[in-house]
């Protein structure tokens, strides 16, 4: 009796998870990447086990959790502005703005345990912030919008911090553009004996939580989303939308800040030029975030699926021979889906 | 009978889980004006769009002049002879009325537009159905009227054989409608097929000779208009009667007024007066109704009574002897015109819209609880009767009617004394209607200032305990309830009375 009440539920869940835009995009991507594969003579069935090998078993699986760290944050840097409606796309220069600020002081002053880790990641998400805010007046004021503000900012940005890291915070005698290692008190602790897992995890994973919090069940967030929905309708409500929209990009700013810090804290534990955006977490993020269309539920979820995706393509890389960049294509392509979805959908909406 | 112009036949429409058009036949002859009536979200607009071409039938069919034809999209429509005049005037303010007449079908001469062609043209078609244009006018200068007679001449200029209007005098003054419903005579005359979709049931009495009324997706009357009777089309178009409506009860408006407004004047973005020196006051327990021709000042008055707009403003507006605050006043109730664009979130929840302006009342110190957001939207659904799924549905997802009963409930809620009510029952229902009306007199009866814009005559006679009409942004006229249309009319179009 009780299981065919709960039928029609269960049958209208599945409905919803396929009518997502997730279930068809990746789908659809996995099944356009498997005919990528066919067509350069790769076997899939090698393949697909190689990737998962690659991002989970023999010891892989810390540095898939160590790639997820940084892209979770970057997806909060980019989520949280867009829930009010701004598009942060300067993670980039965010971060680095973060790591520099955080090695800095790292550096420059001698601090006591504990403070030596939190003091520097304080001060990285306010130097992302700042960073980030800079766009809010040029989107408010001068109507430029976030999306080119935030992007246009994150070039100097960056410069700015390579510049800092060759000259005046250069590691004498060293051919790399790299501070000096850090000041031990400064370090992340490891977590579990890990080399690359550190404190940064369950850090990002709470305030992951706490955003999430914010965004479901605050006055703030609750604001923040009707921002995003609608702007007119915030503004008429008596909503103060161009705060508003500081305070979002500040706080996706922050994120981007935090993660900087956290990765020049974490190993090799100084800020090498180029090693924060190397790897394209801001990106991947952007399209984790994209891929989790407006259910901020699904974006640790997204990020995770991502992360898997892109340290487990290096595995297949090794073991079956695909280059990694297949991966990349799995990703472009999730995002094509994705948008032609929305689209789609918008149009059959009308 | 002979072969009808268009006939719809069986058509079926479905929207995800709404049937729009439910086997509908509908048949429009030469020469005749045909009016299709429903209430809001009874299927006229999508009826419509699939006889233009812009929607396909799920099943059904289209006919013209007895040939079934197949239309993909609304280039195809005209193909056929098939022409809309859309109720937002699709025209290029920076063209003349010619260049927007031909635009699609210029005469081309030597690689270039004719516009000697082009004008003449439009001129003979002007002569032909008595539509009086200047071809050389630049469109963006012209009169709301003129732009739709406009927009009629562009589709006779395809060759349209049928014509649709959808709503056509929603932008009109009462003397402008007049011309309107001349010139389709003449139109009709010429052997056109017109369609004229409404909702307001003396224009179909005054304009057209057959009416086919919709509900739910469904024909529920076809009627010669000579026989029938307003009450015979309301029965149709709502299933059952309008309750007679109650004696008018008479505000006793005292103390001091909630609402002042002193010598406002307010101007554009580029210097142009939009207000000039416009002075009132609104006390508790009266309906103050505003007046006027679309743009002559509504919007800037609404928007700085409210305190949404700040720029370009001098004079004084007080909220009981105090400054209206600047942004948003709380302690104004306002339920706007444009429900999609400012009045609702469209794919928020029905709860998270109505919690609007509520939001840091209800806030403890752990945030928003969820359930205190849907107890109080649960409340306030069950006490305006708004129909929905549940609270936690896209307002999107509600009709235009109970969609607009939750703006209502937020705003009628919030305690606040001045009021201020833009088109209240702008594409609602008949019942709808009765219900808003009932809602806002509740509202001034308890002591609220309201101050009504309304663009249809009747609703601001029925309301209001005052008329105010704008013209040009100039407060020219002050009716009592008791004014003709006809008087009001004329204060509107500037002919002082």
């Amino acid at each position: 009796m009780t299981r065919s009440l709960n039928e029609p539920r269960v049958l209208d869940l599945a409905r919803r998870a396929a009518l997502s835009a997730a279930v068809p995009a990746i789908g659809g991507a996995l099944a356009l990447t498997t005919l990528v594969m066919l067509a350069v003579g790769v076997n899939p069935a090698d393949a697909y086990p190689a990737l998962i090998r690659g991002a989970v078993a023999d010891g892989n699986l810390e540095y898939t959790i160590a790639a997820f760290v940084p892209t979770l944050g970057m997806a909060l840097a980019f989520a949280l502005p867009l829930r009010a409606g701004e598009f942060n796309l300067g993670g980039d220069g965010q971060m680095a703005a973060g790591g520099i600020a955080a090695a800095a002081l790292a550096l420059a002053v001698p601090l006591p345990p504990v403070l030596a880790v939190v003091l520097p990641l304080l001060v990285a998400a306010l130097a992302g912030g700042l960073v980030a805010a800079l766009a809010a007046p040029l989107s408010t004021r001068l109507r430029v919008p976030a999306i080119v503000g935030t992007l246009l900012i994150s070039a100097p940005a960056v410069s700015l911090a390579s510049y800092l890291v060759r000259f005046p915070l250069a590691e004498q005698g060293s051919g790399i553009a790299q501070t000096p290692v850090l000041p031990d008190a400064a370090h992340l602790p490891a977590l579990g004996g890990s080399g690359y897992v550190t404190l940064g995890l369950p850090l990002v994973v709470a305030l992951t939580g706490i955003w999430l919090y914010a965004d479901g069940r605050t006055v703030l967030g609750y604001e923040m989303r009707a921002r995003g929905h609608n702007p007119e309708f915030a503004r008429y409500g008596g909503v103060h939308v161009d705060r508003l929209a500081g305070y979002a990009l500040a706080g996706g700013g922050a994120f981007a800040g935090l993660v900087g810090g956290l990765i020049v804290l974490g190993p090799p534990y100084r800020f090498v030029d180029g090693a924060l955006t190397a790897p394209g977490y801001t990106f991947t993020a952007v399209a984790a975030v994209l891929l989790a269309a407006s259910r901020p539920l699904a974006v640790p979820v997204a990020v995770a699926l991502l992360t898997v995706l892109q340290v487990g393509g290096q595995g297949m890389e090794r073991e079956a021979g695909v280059p990694s960049q297949l991966t990349q294509i799995v990703q472009g392509l999730i995002i094509v889906i994705v948008a032609v979805l929305a689209t789609v959908r918008r149009r059959a909406a009308e | 009978m002979s072969v009808p112009a268009a006939e719809l036949v069986g058509v079926s429409k479905r929207f995800g889980p709404v049937l729009a058009n439910d086997g509908i036949d509908l048949a429009v002859a030469r020469g005749e004006v045909h009016a299709v009536v429903g209430e809001n979200g009874a299927g006229k607009s999508t009826l419509m769009s699939i006889l233009y071409g812009l929607h396909r039938p799920d099943s059904g069919h289209v006919l013209r002049a007895g040939e079934r034809i197949r239309l993909r999209s609304p280039a195809d429509g005209i193909r056929h002879g098939l022409g809309m005049v859309h109720q937002r005037f699709r025209l290029f303010p920076g063209l003349t009325v010619a260049e927007n007449i031909v635009i699609g079908a210029e005469p081309v001469a030597r690689g270039r537009v004719d516009q000697e062609t082009a004008h003449r043209a439009v001129a003979d078609l002007s002569a032909k159905y008595g539509l009086r244009a200047d071809p050389a006018a630049q469109v963006g200068g012209l009169p709301v009227g003129v732009r739709q007679r406009v927009e009629i001449l562009r589709a006779l200029y395809r060759q349209a054989e049928v014509l649709i209007l959808d709503e056509p005098t929603a932008v009109l003054t009462p003397a402008e409608a007049g011309r309107l419903f001349e010139v389709l005579r003449t139109v009709a005359a010429t052997g056109v097929a017109i369609l004229l979709v409404t909702h307001k049931l003396t224009e179909v009495l005054a304009a057209s000779d057959r009416v086919t009324v919709l509900r739910q997706g469904r024909v529920t009357g076809r009627f010669a208009t000579a026989d029938t009777s307003a009450d015979e089309l309301v029965h149709a178009m709502i299933g059952r009667s309008l309750a007679a409506p109650e004696p008018r009860r008479r505000s006793k408006p005292d103390g001091d007024p909630a609402l002042a407004v002193r010598d406002l004047t307010v101007h554009d973005a580029d210097g142009v007066p939009r207000l000039s020196g416009v002075s009132f006051a609104v006390r508790p327990g009266e309906i103050v109704g505003i007046a006027g021709v679309a743009g002559s000042g509504q919007r800037e008055l609404l928007d700085t009574v409210t305190g949404l707009r700040s720029p370009g403003r001098t004079g004084q507006v007080l909220l009981d002897g105090a400054p209206v605050v600047q942004g948003r006043d709380p302690r104004v109730a306002y339920v706007p015109e444009d429900r999609h664009g400012r009045a609702t979130a469209p794919e928020m929840s029905l709860a998270e819209n109505l919690l609007m302006g509520e939001q840091h009342r209800l806030a403890t110190r752990f945030g928003l609880p969820r359930k205190t957001v849907r107890a109080r939207a649960e409340q306030l659904t069950e006490r305006f009767a708004i129909s929905a799924a549940s609270v936690d549905v896209p307002i999107t997802a509600l009709s235009g009617g109970n969609a607009q009963k939750a703006v209502l409930a937020r705003e009628l809620t919030r305690q606040s004394r001045v009021i201020v009510v833009e088109e209240p029952t702008q594409g609602v229902d008949v019942g709808v209607r009765e219900r808003v009306h009932a809602l806002l007199v509740a509202a001034r009866d308890q002591g609220g200032a309201i101050l009504l814009q309304s663009s249809e005559l009747s609703e601001l006679r029925e309301l209001s305990d005052r008329v105010l009409v704008l013209f040009e942004g100039r407060l020219v006229a002050e009716f009592d309830a008791d004014a003709t249309e006809e008087r009001l009319g004329q204060a509107m179009t500037g002919v002082l009375p």
